[in-house]
């Protein structure tokens, strides 16, 4: 690892120049290859979610896919900033930040912007805004550590605080990510193979009343292969939203004994 | 934007259910489209495009950098979308961030594909000069002057524009990669050049450039790749294309998708809050795959005669 002697090195972080000449884990002609946790390809990473992981907070979620460690709070409903206007529905504000020692390499723990919309946009079909006039429902999302995924787990957390905090909605949502890498199509990708994927399709879905509320394509696709990468992922969707609702369950069995 | 009645939202809803729109266009017809490349002077490459009242100006700017560490043999591309307050006093300031935010990444979504660089519109591997130490980085900048609904289209456009009327380089290793000769070329009016890059031998250490002004050649880019934006919006139980702002303040959802020449999807977006059956994402998926034909064919032609413009000139 780093560490030259004679050098001031302040950072624990493995030097950069190691990593440049490692070969990509993937390559075209490779048909045997497999993944690096050993997964099958259209197999998950097993899900780890409870909720009531924060006590001030009225509902909150923590979940674990693999290294992807989220924990989202929901403050609210609460009165809306004086300055915006009167609505007749309610508002949701969603944050999603991360650490500085969420990414292997220690960064700015910035505030993703585009995160945070678009964790607006997955929930906003979902929640149903006129049960809560005039006030406003913060989510807010942490990343403790980014092993891949990152945004469909976020969002699957979001909509599990939000169950807790018992704002109605009309469905849980659950969301999961594809990559394409070559020919192939891996599904819930690891940090390593989404810096070497083709192009990624991300659903977030909501399984009772069978609507996608968001879609994302990244990279070149043919249609047949966008209807297989769909068909996964709501299959995926499916499964998740049903170990979500379990977690729910055993939640309130739980605090009722 | 003023708010509309409900009269003239049932108005908007009836007439597109029976294939009319409110300025008499069919669901999938789009409106005039204005072209003016060249713009901009000073940039390497320059459009503006007008559909409507929506009008974007875009401009691509090249400068010499250095590659990012886990990517040494490809160069950069920045997408960037401002949202003048001249397009709506709610712009001003800190107020068009969001949209500006969201436009920029969905257009870096459709033009850049894959984070290994497959299916991109723009190939990053031919921005790149010194592998590991110098590349070209391209900054894409565009500023919404107008808006009247469907400003992703137009940006899409205005940047296939730009870009088809910038260079490509040629780098030219003779020996090995001490001193580094420049060759700046001027931007003329639309055909910028990026320069031709020529590494010689020479003495000293690494990180020498030298810049030197010649005013010759300059290659095309190859834009051929770079897919168009088709943004369809449901109203109702009907998909329209290019929708007005009006229009757009009565639909459901939008899904914008990215269509290149071959036909393959390169990027697909989702905007709006109300959930879609998957069926109907995969219907709007070949709409807009017969729909970029006729967009894609349009931009061609203007490329064409703005060519064909300059060769007289």
């Amino acid at each position: 690892m780093a560490g030259r002697p004679g050098t001031n090195q302040t950072s624990y972080s493995p030097s950069l120049k190691t990593q440049k000449g490692r070969p990509p884990i993937f390559k075209d002609g490779d048909t045997d290859w497999v993944r690096p946790d050993g997964r099958g390809f259209h197999q998950c990473r097993p899900a780890f979610i409870r909720t009531g992981a924060v006590n001030a907070a009225s509902g909150s979620a923590y979940a674990e896919f693999g290294n992807t460690k989220v924990i989202v709070s929901v403050f609210g409903p609460r009165e809306s900033k004086k300055a915006m206007m009167y609505s007749d529905i309610g508002r949701l504000n969603c944050n999603v930040s991360y650490t500085t020692f969420a990414t292997p390499v220690r960064s700015q723990g910035s505030d993703h912007k585009e995160f945070s919309s678009m964790l607006h946009k997955a929930l906003e079909g979902a929640v149903i805004l006129e049960t809560f006039p005039k006030t406003t429902v913060d989510v807010f999302a942490l990343v403790l550590e980014s092993g891949g995924s990152d945004l469909p787990v976020v969002i699957s957390c979001a909509s599990l605080a939000l169950a807790d905090a018992g704002i109605l909605m009309y469905d849980l949502v659950a969301s999961v990510s594809l990559s394409c890498l070559g020919k192939n199509l891996v599904i819930d990708p690891i940090l390593e193979e989404e810096s070497y994927q083709d192009g990624s399709l991300m659903v977030t879905f909501m399984p009772s009343r069978y609507e996608v509320t968001q879609l994302t394509v990244t990279g070149e696709w043919s249609t047949p292969k966008i209807n297989e990468g769909m068909q996964l992922c709501l299959d995926a969707c499916s499964k998740l939203a049903k170990i979500m609702r379990s977690c729910l369950k055993e939640a309130t069995t739980t605090s009722q004994e | 934007m003023v708010g509309l009645s409900l009269g003239e939202k049932h108005f908007i809803q009836g007439g597109i259910a029976q294939d009319l729109r409110s300025d008499g266009r069919k669901r999938l017809t789009y409106r005039p489209l204005y072209v003016e490349t060249g713009v901009i002077p000073q940039a390497n490459g320059s459009a503006r495009v007008r559909i409507g009242a929506t009008e974007v100006v875009s401009s691509v700017k090249a400068e010499l950098g250095k590659p990012g560490s886990l990517q040494p043999d490809k160069g950069r591309v920045t997408i960037y979308v401002d949202c003048s307050p001249t397009a709506a006093p709610m712009f001003e300031g800190r107020g068009g961030d969001e949209l500006s935010t969201d436009l920029s990444v969905a257009l870096q979504r459709c033009l850049l594909g894959g984070k290994s660089g497959a299916g991109a519109g723009i190939d990053l591997s031919s921005l790149i000069v010194v592998e590991g130490k110098i590349c070209w980085d391209l900054y894409i900048d565009c500023l919404v002057i107008s808006s009247d609904g469907n400003l992703l289209d137009t940006l899409g456009a205005a940047i296939k524009l730009a870009a088809s009327f910038l260079i490509s380089f040629v780098t030219d290793m003779r020996n090995s990669n001490n001193i580094i000769l420049i060759l700046f070329l001027k931007a003329a009016l639309s055909n910028t050049g990026i320069p031709r890059v020529h590494v010689a031998a020479g003495a000293s250490g690494d990180d020498n450039t030298e810049v030197d002004i010649s005013d010759e050649e300059f290659l095309q880019f190859d834009t051929s790749d770079i897919p168009v934006i088709v943004t369809l919006t449901k109203i109702g139980r009907h998909y329209i294309v290019d929708a007005t702002s009006e229009e757009e303040s009565e639909m459901n959802s939008a899904v914008s998708i990215s269509v290149n020449r071959k036909g393959h999807i390169c990027g697909l977006t989702k905007r709006g809050g109300a959930g879609l059956d998957p069926s109907i994402i995969l219907d709007m998926i070949s709409v807009a795959k017969h729909v970029s034909e006729q967009l894609i064919n349009k931009l061609d032609s203007e490329i064409a005669a703005a060519e064909a413009g300059e060769e007289e000139s």
